[in-house]
């Protein structure tokens, strides 16, 4: 198993340092509010993490979620996932939805994204990218996860797990050697990811977040990355 | 004793026990279906594990273990389905929630505490819990006793705490005030209210017990989850015997409140009860069979049915319980009471 040293990126976006100018968060409009401010100072964040340990991370479910974002790791929701306050109030914890997955992308958070979200789904798509089968949502029984037919035109319209985005100091194909696997990977085409000179890949505004781009990356860290959309 | 009477005698056993009523039988049924339905939440998550298997069309890329479990469950599953990535999805869940076939069922308690958390009611996730709500009004707590996954693990460990005691060690047998669940179960649904989340999915043993198994068996680990259960048992041990379920656990509150006017209750019959007290003492709920004290919290279990020498404790249709009716009739206290003023009597007779 691979895991992408998150923090120490994150650590320079809040700082607000300049290296972080490849992959933004703030414009998708996924991520969380404390981030899209992004200079962060010290006391700021000492601050937040003192708040988000103490209080919020055990009793306010909100922070404590948002806490986790950039304190831990980032993940997706499945499929048809409604915005994270509904969801934590309509998930009740069954755990079908990963019962019904054919891929073993969903997996459960334990206590270590704070009480609230805990037996909550996710997903991280570098280890098992979502295939938008759209079963999770069909056996979903609170709504938590809504229930979106399995076509090419309700999937674009509905499903909104994240975006991807290219980091281009990374990709091959922008380091002038021809790749174009993670266009190849792509469950929907030229809508969501589109190739130009090189094969090299530029995210459009059909992609739906499901990761199997993140996944196929042959790049080690990768290349190309679902910034997740938790709102 | 001559052997015509001997005869006779034995023949009145047998009759007896031929004569043994089905009510009796209940208590072994219901561990049948405690069984079954334990069985169930350990199949179904090997079920979905085999169902990943297939999809991925990857057999000899499978470890050896893996390849072991693909063919034990292949051999089980294909007489009933050619196509299990699929097919198998008809039966999901747990207890907790579950999809039977397409019709899905979730635990009234769910529903109440996302109705609690999201302060909105989805009707279609509402509409999956009546069934258990209707089964509760007419049959009170029987979820409880013949249902709930936890209920099979806190009787086990109550015959662990028998075993225990005849090693010679003393299990608590503290006793709390029965209102307390009532209480924890504001107290859930008040922080699901406060803090936006189904809080009762975290301390509600049965919705452990499902995603638990599910955890070990096709994730492979154990939650949070196990560590609290462990805890409740370990209470069930020290302090109180089922305390968890007598005094603490929301669900059996909300079965309770809905089983308060059940239409099938158990009953005692004055005439037959000989007061042994042997109900008393094989109530796993702490409630009181041998002076009608059944009340709302009766799981409709069968355990004092099966034990009662006598046959006098019967199933009846009614919404309330009968009330005192006093010593059982074939007791000693009747006895001294009634019985000694007619023999009185009958002297006072034959002296006239």
């Amino acid at each position: 198993m691979i895991r992408f040293p998150d923090r120490l990126i994150l650590k320079n976006w809040r700082r607000g340092s300049k290296r972080s100018s490849h992959v933004e968060l703030g414009r998708d409009g996924g991520a969380p509010p404390s981030l899209r401010s992004g200079v962060m100072n010290r006391r700021k964040f000492l601050f937040t993490m003192l708040a988000s340990t103490v209080v919020a991370e055990t009793v306010n479910p909100v922070t404590a979620s948002a806490g986790a974002v950039y304190s831990r790791q980032r993940y997706l929701r499945p499929p048809g996932a409604v915005a994270s306050d509904p969801f934590l109030a309509r998930c009740i914890r069954c755990g079908q939805c990963a019962e019904v997955c054919p891929n073993e992308s969903i997996n459960y958070f334990g206590l270590g994204n704070g009480l609230a979200a805990m037996g909550t789904p996710y997903i991280i798509p570098r280890e098992q990218a979502c295939v938008l089968c759209m079963k999770c949502g069909e056996v979903c029984p609170t709504g938590a996860l809504q229930s979106i037919s399995r076509t090419r035109e309700s999937i674009l319209e509905k499903v909104r797990m994240g975006r991807a985005r290219v980091d281009e100091s990374l990709c091959l194909s922008f380091q002038g050697n021809t790749c174009g696997v993670c266009a190849r990977a792509c469950p929907l085409g030229k809508v969501a990811l589109q190739v130009g000179y090189l094969e090299q890949p530029h995210v459009q505004a059909g992609c739906v977040g499901c990761g199997l781009c993140e996944r196929i990356c042959i790049q080690m860290p990768q290349a190309i990355r679902i910034i997740p959309n938790y709102a | 004793m001559n052997n015509a009477e001997l005869i006779v005698s034995n023949k009145a056993v047998s009759e007896l026990s031929k004569h043994r009523p089905l009510r009796r039988y209940l208590n072994k049924l219901r561990w049948l279906s405690l069984c079954l339905v334990f069985a169930m939440l350990i199949i179904l998550p090997l079920l979905s594990v085999y169902q990943t298997y297939v999809a991925s069309h990857g057999y000899r890329l499978l470890s050896p273990s893996g390849k072991h479990f693909y063919d034990v469950m292949q051999f089980f599953t294909s007489p009933f389905t050619d196509d299990p990535a699929n097919s198998l999805d008809a039966v999901k869940g747990s207890t907790w929630s579950g999809n039977f076939f397409g019709f899905k069922i979730s635990d009234p308690l769910a529903v109440l505490g996302q109705i609690a958390a999201a302060a909105a009611i989805y009707p279609a996730f509402l509409i999956t819990a009546l069934t258990p709500i209707l089964f509760s009004v007419l049959f009170g707590r029987f979820y409880c006793g013949w249902i709930c996954p936890a209920t099979l693990l806190y009787e086990l460990n109550t015959n662990l705490a028998v075993w225990l005691q005849k090693l010679g060690f003393r299990p608590g047998h503290r006793e709390f005030a029965r209102y307390l669940k009532y209480f924890v179960l504001m107290v859930c649904l008040v922080v699901s209210a406060l803090t936006g989340t189904v809080v009762v999915a975290v301390i509600y043993p049965p919705a452990i017990i499902g995603r638990e198994l599910y955890y070990a068996l096709a994730l492979g680990g154990f939650g949070a989850g196990t560590v609290f259960f462990m805890l409740t048992l370990l209470f069930d041990i020290l302090v109180a015997r089922r305390g968890f379920c007598r005094y603490l656990c929301p669900g059996g509150a909300l079965y309770s409140l809905l089983g308060r006017y059940r239409l099938l209750r158990i009953q005692r019959q004055v005439q037959q009860c000989n007061d042994c007290a042997k109900c008393n003492a094989v109530c796993e709920f702490g409630l009181n069979p041998m002076r009608d004290d059944f009340g709302q919290e009766c799981n409709n279990c069968c355990a004092c049915i099966a034990i009662c020498p006598t046959d006098a404790l019967i199933f009846s249709t009614r919404v309330t319980d009968i009330s005192s009716q006093g010593a059982g009739h074939l007791g000693p206290k009747y006895r001294k009471l009634h019985l000694a003023n007619t023999n009185n009597i009958c002297d006072e007779d034959a002296k006239a």
